[in-house]
């Protein structure tokens, strides 16, 4: 038959319109390719690693600094987790201007420690670009806490971040979690 | 009238077919731009990996983690002394067994606090680099020559791992 028969018109429209709908349906299905593409593994490994890492190196780190010690006490290398943070959280309630045992560039140990932790902070994740928030907070008996310093708070709240999970440590005042969150 | 109507019908199946292929050859040419993105991104991934497996290398390498006698390795610890000696074994042995490690790429370590200085471990360049790819991963560096008593001293620091593809 040389031209199709009225009847067979409406059916090859039909094809026509099937044929449509599979390639927006395909057109379709690679555009949700590209926006459930997983996120990539070094960007994953570099967040949680680094947040992991950067956590416990600033804990362990010795801190040298003028005055930290009096002249007539032993000399010890006074690590920043259990001295300065245990002395911090001994002593918090009389921050910033009270007494307590260590008085590293004649600071009290909680304002101390808040002006390290923020430099090293800042001269390694800050200079990467990345974006960051630290807390260290004493966990009190009978359930209450109080927020012993904290660096950049609230930045990361609404954004999505990469925990190093708490570091506990404990104190005779307490337990002091500190936890930092990369966020970028 | 019957040959009229038959050049109309002809007409619009040549117009048919032509805006077809016309979408073909679209859809060939966003094809090809894709392959070629996403063939760049495949590479970027397998260098990305390569980055991420050199880090964990080199954290976890014999010849430079924080170890004392048969105790348990420290996590992310570097032992300075050791940092400091490796790098004249690292190039002796480059060819036949820390190139097979570590590849193309550069391995430097940082120190923060409490000084500023830097130490490159390892670096083996090609004559033409293409791509680098960082990754930072952030280190105590242990130090037994400044400890006092039986608490050894740890430097605040990072390890810079660089690889070219």
């Amino acid at each position: 038959m040389l031209f199709p028969v009225p009847e067979k018109k409406g059916q090859m429209e039909m094809i026509g319109l099937v044929i449509i709908v599979i390639l927006i349906s395909l057109g379709m299905l690679f555009m949700a390719q590209f926006a459930l593409k997983e996120e990539p593994l070094k960007k994953v490994f570099a967040r949680q690693g680094l947040a992991t890492s950067a956590l416990s190196t600033l804990m362990k780190t010795t801190v040298q600094e003028t005055g930290c010690l009096s002249e007539t006490s032993a000399q010890i290398n006074l690590r920043l987790d259990r001295h300065l943070l245990k002395d911090c959280a001994q002593y918090s309630a009389e921050a910033p201007q009270g007494f307590s045992q260590y008085h590293c560039q004649g600071k009290h140990s909680c304002q101390f420690l808040e002006e390290l932790v923020g430099k090293l902070l800042a001269q390694t994740l800050g200079t990467w670009g990345k974006q960051y928030e630290f807390h260290s907070t004493l966990q009190l008996s009978g359930g209450s806490s109080r927020e012993l310093f904290s660096i950049n708070p609230g930045l990361c709240e609404k954004k999505e971040r990469d925990s190093s999970k708490p570091y506990l440590f404990p104190t005779d005042a307490g337990m002091v979690s500190s936890e930092l969150f990369i966020c970028s | 009238m019957k040959n009229k109507k038959a050049q109309l019908h002809m007409t619009e199946t040549i117009a048919v077919i032509f805006i077809f292929f016309i979408l073909v050859v679209f859809g060939m040419i966003f094809y090809a731009q894709y392959q070629k993105v996403a063939f760049k991104e495949k590479q970027e991934e397998i260098l990305s990996t390569r980055a991420v497996q050199t880090t964990l290398r080199a954290l976890y390498l014999s010849e430079l983690i924080c170890s004392q006698g048969e105790a348990e390795p420290e996590d992310n610890c570097i032992d300075l002394i050791k940092a400091e000696a490796v790098q004249a074994i690292f190039q002796k042995y480059l060819s036949n067994y820390y190139f097979h490690l570590f590849g193309y790429g550069r391995l430097t370590l940082h120190e923060v606090y409490p000084q500023e200085k830097e130490l490159v471990l390892y670096e083996k360049r090609r004559v033409e680099n293409l791509a680098n790819e960082s990754t930072f991963m952030m280190v105590s560096l242990r130090d037994d020559r400044l400890s006092v008593g039986t608490e050894p001293s740890y430097a605040y620091g990072y390890l810079l791992v660089e690889v070219y593809s």
